[in-house]
């Protein structure tokens, strides 16, 4: 007990710093870093880490073999995908416009890995649907939130949103928090009049 | 009840038809198990042991729409969701009620969203509403209590002044919803 | 309300059609307002006679947008619909949130309102096994588990309303600890928990675990091997009923989940009743961390970062000092800037590993907030579970994934 009192009072050197949990953060050290920048030279962008995380962007064309390539090397074996997402950079960057990202992790060697790519409105992402079997829901998702298409997804449709959605796609920046309009139900041209008390805000 | 009164024995009750159904209404009200959101726990819970509301008002939950007797919308209706609450609420059998059960449900709550329907009253008619987020047990129980309180006194129109006074104040409804609706798009 | 008198949309798609001249199939609607399908799932299902030849979950009536919300709300704002995303483990959905920005920021929270996370997120695993074996049973006949577990999960709750004055959407955790004192006698309500518990968890097991009905409709249902499991994502009691070793509480320990003593139960078959083992013995683990805890717990310290900028500052200084009232007026009215930068973070949900995805561009408000919730990637394994099983199949198979259609949904 005495021990874990010391342990205790002992204050960590840099929260969430030195956790190992993504490999080293020093991306010339890492080995993922290392060996993507080996085997892909053409498709790798650079490599960066925030508090103990690693991110490594690469060219869009090349993004399902890199991630294959993650999976089936022996010594990196990222077997998971924990998650795949997207970012709408419109307000931070002029081009390419989405980052599309997937989170890798080693089942293995208990480690995780970010990989990223850049995507403009209308280009296409090949889909990691014949990698991993995970994505095809979370792809579904990015196409329904940020209407970015991928290349070879056996079933890319709506997944969150009502089928016969036409108002565009809402996790984009330049979409309103509220939607464009009001529910408006079936068989009906205008929305339900709203009852409004004085108490409420106008 | 003159004519009657002091002719039988005593354990015996006049009263009328009405009075006998809407007392059976109130006190078996048959709710939709039909649960949205985080409201639909609380819900549950009020229905497990400590909270009994299932046994103690005489209420069931039944799993079709077309044994029900009450609709509790408990939690949001979403934008997808919204007309699968009305083909619900339109399978239900007349007479029908609906509790608007949590802030979600009565204005849209915290969701002011894209996706959301800001209050259930938008699709169906509500007769009470019970607030919170989610309301707990017993604000649900002060619902249900209050709704019987309504039900006791159900009757319709057609049944006193006849079904040609039903249909006038119809349609005497509907204008004003369409006043109130404005010009149409 | 318009009175107009409409015909109602046909949501439900039901039809029949011959397939060849010796084949028919049929396709069957199931939901979304079904009893069995915990909330609002929908699932089309293609079936030749009895056995299911395709399998189409449709969800998102539960969807609310609660990442876009999180892009309009302030860090320290966001924190009530972290509660609403998985409404019957709403404190582990806290943590998560707070971890994640506390990473952000690079702080982290006093070593006693650690210990106190901790015991809330078991206490909702706890609570949140409780409602999945209740309503799991209920699906597939034993109406009275519901009842008996729906009877202890009021403990877990009372503890909770105890702690923060709610039963179910909590909004306990902030960032930087706790801002509520710990109730004195907080600390005997959990022990009197953990005395009670362990007895009517073996009167669970009485009731389920060699239950001939039970065991029918379980065993050999719903079979995931290894290495399927891993390829959709699973995580969770539905990745280690296959018996494959990975939890984050273990792999990538967070809190001080390195300083207690717990074990991670792992299946060998990967069917529903494997994982109905594994959530058992969890909930077995769970108390013994709890208790854990409980003694390494210090009884006094602070329970928040209080001289962090990004920590509201304590209401007793705000009223004392100037310093901390000029802190407290900037952080309500302005918020705080984290640095810019993305961070990932993964707790061990009640359902598996819940991630918060949070990209910061040096504003108040986040700039893209994701949730990886467990439950939806879960969910994808539906179509896999269920082809080539029997119709009465499905709902035990909705059971075992242990979905909350808030978290599926967001």
């Amino acid at each position: 007990m005495s021990d874990e009192r010391q342990i205790a009072a002992m204050p960590r050197p840099e929260p969430w710093r030195d956790t190992g949990y993504w490999g080293p953060t020093d991306p010339d050290a890492h080995p993922a870093v290392r060996a993507i920048r080996e085997q892909f030279p053409d498709a790798y962008i650079d490599a960066y880490s925030f508090r103990d995380e690693m991110t490594v962007r690469v060219e869009r064309p090349r993004y399902r073999d890199v991630i294959q390539f993650l999976r089936d090397h022996p010594d990196l074996q990222y077997t998971m995908l924990s998650d795949e997402t997207a970012v709408d950079m419109l307000r931070l960057r002029d081009d390419p416009r989405f980052d599309v990202v997937a989170q890798l992790y080693s089942l293995r060697r208990r480690q995780r890995l970010r990989v990223k790519t850049g995507v403009n409105d209308g280009e296409l992402v090949p889909s990691l649907v014949p990698v991993f079997a995970a994505a095809g829901w979370l792809e579904r998702e990015i196409y329904d939130m940020f209407g970015i298409v991928f290349e070879g997804h056996p079933d890319l449709r709506r997944i969150l949103l009502p089928e016969d959605w036409d108002e565009g796609h809402p996790l984009r920046k330049d979409y309103p928090l509220r939607g464009y309009r009001e529910y408006v139900q079936p068989g009906f041209e205008a929305p339900a009049p709203r009852v409004r008390s004085r108490l409420r805000r106008p | 009840m003159g004519v009657i009164e002091n002719r039988f024995e005593h354990n015996i009750l006049t009263t009328t038809v009405d009075a006998v159904f809407n007392w059976a209404r109130r006190s078996s009200l048959w709710w939709l198990q039909f649960g949205l959101a985080c409201c639909a726990i609380e819900m549950i819970s009020a229905a497990m042991p400590r909270f009994d509301m299932a046994e103690r008002f005489g209420m069931l939950y039944r799993a079709s729409p077309r044994q029900a007797d009450l609709m509790i919308v408990a939690g949001t209706v979403t934008k997808k969701m919204a007309p699968v609450v009305r083909q619900l609420y339109d399978q239900m059998a007349d007479p029908k009620w609906v509790i608007s059960m949590g802030s979600c449900a009565n204005v849209g709550g915290p969701f002011d969203t894209y996706a959301v329907v800001q209050g259930v009253d938008q699709v169906i008619p509500v007769d009470v509403y019970v607030p919170g987020c989610p309301p707990l047990p017993e604000a649900l129980y002060y619902g249900v209590l209050e709704l019987q309180n309504r039900v006791i006194k159900y009757d319709t129109i057609a049944k006193k002044q006849g079904v040609e006074a039903a249909e006038a104040d119809r349609v005497r409804a509907r204008e004003e919803a369409q006043a109130a609706l404005g010009v149409r798009r | 309300m318009s009175l107009e008198i409409t015909e109602p949309t046909p949501v439900i798609i039901s039809e029949e059609r011959q397939v060849s001249d010796t084949r028919r199939e049929l396709v069957l609607n199931m939901g979304p307002q079904h009893p069995s399908t915990h909330g609002v799932l929908r699932v089309r299902l293609t079936l030749e006679g009895e056995t299911i030849t395709g399998c189409d979950p449709v969800i998102g009536y539960l969807h609310r947008g609660v990442e876009k919300l999180g892009e309009s709300k302030r860090y320290a704002q966001f924190v009530p619909w972290t509660d609403r995303t998985d409404y019957v483990a709403a404190p582990s959905n806290n943590l998560g949130y707070v971890l994640t920005v506390e990473k952000l920021l690079g702080i982290e929270a006093p070593e006693r309102a650690q210990y106190w996370r901790m015991i809330m997120a078991e206490l909702a695993r706890l609570a949140s096994h409780l409602v999945w074996l209740g309503t799991h049973a209920l699906d597939i006949g034993a109406l009275s588990m519901s009842l008996y577990c729906f009877r202890e999960r009021e403990m877990i709750l009372d503890i909770f309303e105890k702690f923060c004055g709610a039963r179910l959407t909590t909004n306990m955790m902030e960032i930087g600890g706790f801002s509520r004192p710990i109730p004195p006698d907080l600390p005997d309500m959990i022990r009197d928990f953990l005395a009670v518990f362990p007895k009517r968890q073996r009167e669970y097991e009485d009731m389920l675990s060699a239950n001939p009905i039970w065991l029918a409709r379980t065993r050999g249902v719903g079979v995931i091997e290894p290495d399927v499991a891993i390829n959709y994502g699973l995580t969770g009691a539905c990745l280690r009923g296959s018996g494959v070793n990975y939890d984050v509480r273990k792999a990538q320990p967070y809190l001080f989940y390195d300083r207690v003593d717990f074990e991670v139960p792992l299946g060998t078959h990967g069917d529903v009743y494997d994982r109905y083992l594994v959530r058992m013995e969890e909930m077995r683990q769970s108390l013994k961390i709890i208790q854990q805890c409980l003694d390494q717990v210090p009884t006094d310290g602070p329970l928040k970062l209080a001289e962090s900028n990004y920590v509201i500052p304590p209401h007793d200084t705000v009223l004392t000092t100037a310093e901390d009232m000029q802190r407290h007026f900037i952080w309500v009215i302005k918020g705080f800037s984290p640095p810019k930068g993305e961070v990932y973070l993964a707790i061990e949900h009640s359902k598996g590993e819940l991630g918060h995805y949070i990209v910061s561009d040096g504003s108040p408000i986040p700039y893209r907030l994701r949730i990886r919730t467990p439950d939806f990637v879960n969910l994808q394994s539906l179509p896999y579970m269920a082809e080539g099983a029997m119709l009465a199949d499905v709902v035990a198979l909705i059971g075992t994934i242990d979905i909350v259609l808030g978290s599926v949904d967001r």
